[in-house]
């Protein structure tokens, strides 16, 4: 497979990393969600098909936690972009199902670096303990600033080393029919996901009857079209 | 007060920047706070030096409604209210606001603008879908966090009253609606788009193994995640297809 040039590599590590840090620090525009990260990615590459169903793929996995407080929850952004890209130049119904494996694997990882991020923002707290204890604006900027800065590192290294991986895996991906199985269980498995939690979300209430009522209606679409 | 607004409402865009432990969002506040603190720097410096510190103490709340609780604390500051009922007001808004946002934006308004851009995806509408559905939402959350501001500036130790007679409480309901329907049309959807010219065969496993993972979940409980789940069925797959002989 024709190596990417590499403005495109760059292209596609900067909107990995701006999809990372939009998680939680910054600005939290839904740039970090899996659909729009995985366009975004899929436009980059020219392969804008392969981008919009990664990205519904994992989207599918996302609806199913909330991004709430303290709760521990993947970093889909630069898993996504990563998956993007395996997927890219191959039939689409055999490498979608391992761009996505690889995607939440990343996403994991995500996770995990996000719990480590808030463990070193705790460290820089008290190494700024005096300054804060006083209330003086430029400490509180200096700790502020800080935390932006490691989370833009944390999501330009896990970047890097998302999308360095898959272009390893997408040299070495055998294109065999095989794979349509594995397309078909990460399918059933994200769709899983994504009526787990809103059959969760929706409770016992009137949000349940409507959440009855699309299914109905997106049947009725979905045999039409 | 208000000379500072502008400054403070995009400072509150990274309210989440420095987030840890101990102090969760409360760093973020103090950052935002300090422009809307400036004219208490002049008018009472003790004051203002007993404001900041307090500003960037423990607080954590849906980071789009952190606006409600920093116009409220900055306003009751100069209204000189004494310092342990603003602690006080700053710890009774952390449980209020960050389960109104999260049931509104998290649970309600992400799901329903993902719902239909899966719709509009489905619909021929490509990147158009996305576009959109990221221009709306952000749209809501912008404005949002400049009504939460003003707000919060505007009652002060009266926010709690002022949250309860807005929109926002009223609106909970109509966004869950909204959110369970476009995501209940989108999931079939998402399953005819991403299986799209595959043979029967696929859709049959594709519906067998989601109704397999319900059932884990279901029996499991929370112990078994979707992401874990996932992660083990690709796996299995993927030994499968390449055992097979």
């Amino acid at each position: 497979m024709s190596p990417l040039p590499p403005a495109v590599l760059a292209g596609l590590v900067g909107w990995s990393t701006v999809a990372g840090v939009d998680l939680v620090s910054f600005p939290q525009a839904l740039l970090s969600r899996p659909l729009v990260t995985g366009a975004g990615a899929g436009l980059l590459l020219g392969e804008p098909v392969a981008g919009l169903q990664v990205g519904l793929l994992l989207e599918l996995f996302a609806l199913d936690v909330l991004p709430v407080g303290a709760a521990r929850y993947p970093d889909y952004g630069p898993g996504v972009v990563g998956g993007v890209v395996v997927a890219s130049g191959g039939a689409l119904h055999l490498t979608l199902g391992v761009a996505g494996g690889y995607a939440l694997l990343v996403a994991v990882l995500g996770g995990w670096s996000l719990q480590a991020l808030r463990r070193v923002n705790g460290r820089v707290l008290q190494r700024y303990a005096a300054g804060l204890a006083a209330g003086d604006a430029a400490t509180i900027h200096a700790v502020q600033y800080r935390g932006l800065a490691a989370d833009i590192t944390r999501s330009l290294v896990l970047s890097v080393v998302s999308i360095g991986g898959a272009l390893w895996l997408r040299d070495r991906l055998p294109a065999t029919d095989r794979l349509a199985l594995v397309t078909a269980v990460a399918v059933g498995t994200a769709l899983a996901a994504a009526a787990g939690g809103a059959i969760r979300s929706a409770g016992r209430d009137a949000r349940l009857r409507w959440l009855a009522a699309g299914a109905g209606l997106g049947l009725l679409m979905a045999a039409l079209r | 007060m208000t000379s500072g607004f502008t400054r403070a409402y995009l400072r509150l865009l990274s309210v989440q920047g420095a987030w840890n432990f101990e102090r969760m969002t409360g760093i973020g506040m103090g950052y935002a706070a300090e422009p809307l603190l400036e004219d208490l720097k002049a008018a009472d410096p003790a004051r203002h030096a007993e404001a900041a510190v307090r500003s960037a103490e423990y607080f954590n709340s849906h980071p789009y409604l952190a606006g409600l609780a920093l116009g409220a604390l900055v306003r009751a500051e100069y209204d000189q209210v004494p310092g342990p009922q603003i602690d006080r007001l700053r710890t009774a808004l952390t449980g209020p606001l960050g389960s109104l946002g999260d049931q509104f934006f998290w649970a309600g308004l992400v799901p329903a603008v993902i719902g239909g851009a899966v719709v509009g995806l489905a619909a021929g509408y490509g990147w158009w879908a996305i576009a959109g559905a990221v221009l709306l939402y952000n749209a809501v959350r912008l404005a949002t966090g400049v009504w939460a501001l003003r707000t919060g500036l505007a009652h002060g130790m009266k926010i709690g009253a002022a949250l309860g007679a807005s929109w926002l409480p009223h609106a909970l309901p109509r966004v869950g609606h909204a959110a369970g329907l476009l995501v209940g049309i989108a999931l079939p959807l998402g399953l005819a788009v991403l299986l799209e010219g595959q043979p029967p065969r696929s859709i049959v496993i594709a519906t067998g193994t989601m109704l397999v993972a319900l059932l884990a979940g279901w029996r499991a409980g929370p112990h078994v995640t979707s992401v874990r789940f996932g992660l083990a069925a690709i796996g299995g797959a993927l030994a499968l297809a390449w055992s097979w002989p």
